[in-house]
């Protein structure tokens, strides 16, 4: 078993070394402002976008709203009685959420609205804000925030922002409008959509512990 | 260059994480490992992916990881079935060391899950990590290789004899050491008890707390008995876990000076 795992581990550090080597050949580009003007975008970000990646996100969202409702269900189906402990709140803990929420969140929003322009976009703006609720309920336990944030009206904005993304990218795509407040539109829901599912999965994980 | 160095610190934090014994260690380890994966695409020329990659990576799954930790990590305690210390009573574990254990465990936010051992193997399994607190009637002694909490309850050794016959103990327990060359040891206190009762031995070093219940319960009917000095019972813990053993013994020195103790010795014991 040792023998395997160094060898394992030799093998991916030659992969690793050999990657970054520049052995494999890199393939010729277009120049990023004629994939620009190509598309009539502001950059190449938001024309790679318009072009390919606007398909991608439409198929991961699809993929992402269908785990939950997974998760949602199958979780249904086991019960669970037993209530939970109460956690206890530490000081440290609350203070230091206190100070990063704020911080956390308008990044999470920077993230998503410039997202069609340079790196960032809707999903990592949503997996962003799914950590600053994280964060929040490791400070104040699981069953308090949710009780705090209304979850049924939680599910219902999920379910209207898949709904509204699907059909803004659809449009997008057969239409071909290029209009950049589009796509900021269709980046903040899509972080919406992530942000709920990433609470939705987490609370229906920790609400049945040790259950599964 | 970056790239290399991020990749190595990849490897190398990977490493780290999967060879932790502590699980808040071993996810710490993986959330280092996914911002340095994020360095590395960074420095790939993808920040797009880099920034996902620590939002989900270093983000997401490093909280949900705690969270659970939170919730579910164990306090495991490996300890010698020792009645009214701490026993199996139907479903649950009872004693008087179950109940600062369990405290204990309140303290520390994490489950008390008891598993029963015999004596000798209870500095083992501490040594190799398999468990944190090691319990029932824990007497020290000076080869087990274990950290050690304060004393919780003092007692004596006793020498029972009964009739002509060698001398016997419990492995691995304090009183072996008080024995002649020539003894025999057993496994727990009951075959030690039986042993002496069916004359296989003559003699048995056993502490004060069940040479009691022996005499007490009829089971043995000592002729001589012989004091073999002071001893006190303690909890053992495992060498890595000073911070489990620095809150067992302020926990211990909370009840001693509440009179808690005091209290829980006098139901307990009597």
């Amino acid at each position: 078993m040792r023998v395997l795992t160094a060898l394992s581990l030799l093998a991916l550090a030659g992969l690793l070394a050999l990657g970054v080597s520049g052995v494999f050949p890199r393939p010729e580009l277009p120049s990023a402002d004629e994939v620009a003007a190509e598309w009539g975008a502001e950059n190449v970000v938001a024309a790679i976008i318009l072009g390919v990646r606007l398909w991608d996100t439409l198929f991961e969202i699809l993929v992402y709203a269908m785990t939950i409702v997974g998760v949602k269900l199958g979780l249904r189906l086991l019960r669970w009685e037993r209530p939970l402990p109460p956690v206890a709140e530490t000081p440290l803990l609350r203070r230091s959420a206190d100070l990063l929420l704020g911080p956390v969140v308008v990044f999470a929003l920077y993230v998503a609205v410039s997202g069609h322009l340079g790196p960032g976009g809707g999903f990592p703006a949503g997996a962003i804000l799914g950590t600053a609720l994280l964060l929040l309920a490791l400070a104040k336990g699981v069953e308090r925030l949710s009780a705090e944030i209304h979850e049924p009206a939680l599910e219902w904005a999920e379910y209207g922002a898949i709904v509204a993304i699907l059909a803004l990218a659809g449009g997008l795509l057969l239409l071909g409008r290029r209009g950049s407040g589009y796509l900021v539109a269709a980046n903040v829901l899509i972080a919406l959509e992530v942000a709920i599912g990433a609470w939705v999965v987490l609370h229906r994980f920790a609400s049945s512990r040790g259950e599964v | 260059m970056a790239v290399i160095l991020l990749s190595a610190l990849t490897l190398a934090l990977a490493v780290f994480a999967l060879t932790q014994r502590r699980l808040l260690w071993g996810v710490i380890g993986v959330g280092a490992h996914s911002l340095a994966l994020a360095g590395v695409y960074l420095f790939l020329a993808a920040p797009d992916v880099a920034l996902t990659q620590a939002a989900v990576g270093f983000g997401l799954v490093t909280f949900i990881y705690l969270l659970a930790l939170r919730r579910t990590g164990k306090l495991t305690v490996v300890a010698a079935e020792t009645p009214p210390l701490l026993h199996q009573d139907g479903e649950h574990v009872a004693g008087l060391e179950w109940e600062i254990l369990s405290r204990l465990g309140r303290q520390l936010h994490r489950d008390v899950e008891v598993l029963w051992v015999t004596r000798a193997e209870i500095p083992r399994l501490l040594r190799a990590g398999e468990a944190d607190v090691g319990a029932g009637g824990y007497l020290p002694r000076t080869d087990d290789g274990v950290v050690l909490s304060r004393p919780l309850i003092p007692t004596r050794i006793v020498a029972v004899r009964c009739g002509p016959g060698p001398c016997g103990a419990v492995a691995g327990d304090r009183c072996q050491d008080c024995l002649p060359a020539s003894s025999v040891t057993y496994e727990d206190h009951r075959e030690l008890a039986s042993a002496l009762r069916s004359g296989e031995i003559g003699e048995a070093v056993a502490d004060l707390l069940h040479v009691r219940q022996w005499v007490l319960s009829g089971e043995v009917q000592p002729s001589e008995t012989k004091d073999g000095g002071e001893a006190a019972f303690r909890f053992a813990v495992a060498p890595g876990e000073e911070d489990v053993r620095q809150a067992l013994d302020a926990l211990l020195a909370e009840l001693e000076r509440s009179g808690e103790l005091a209290r829980l010795i006098a139901r307990y014991i009597g």
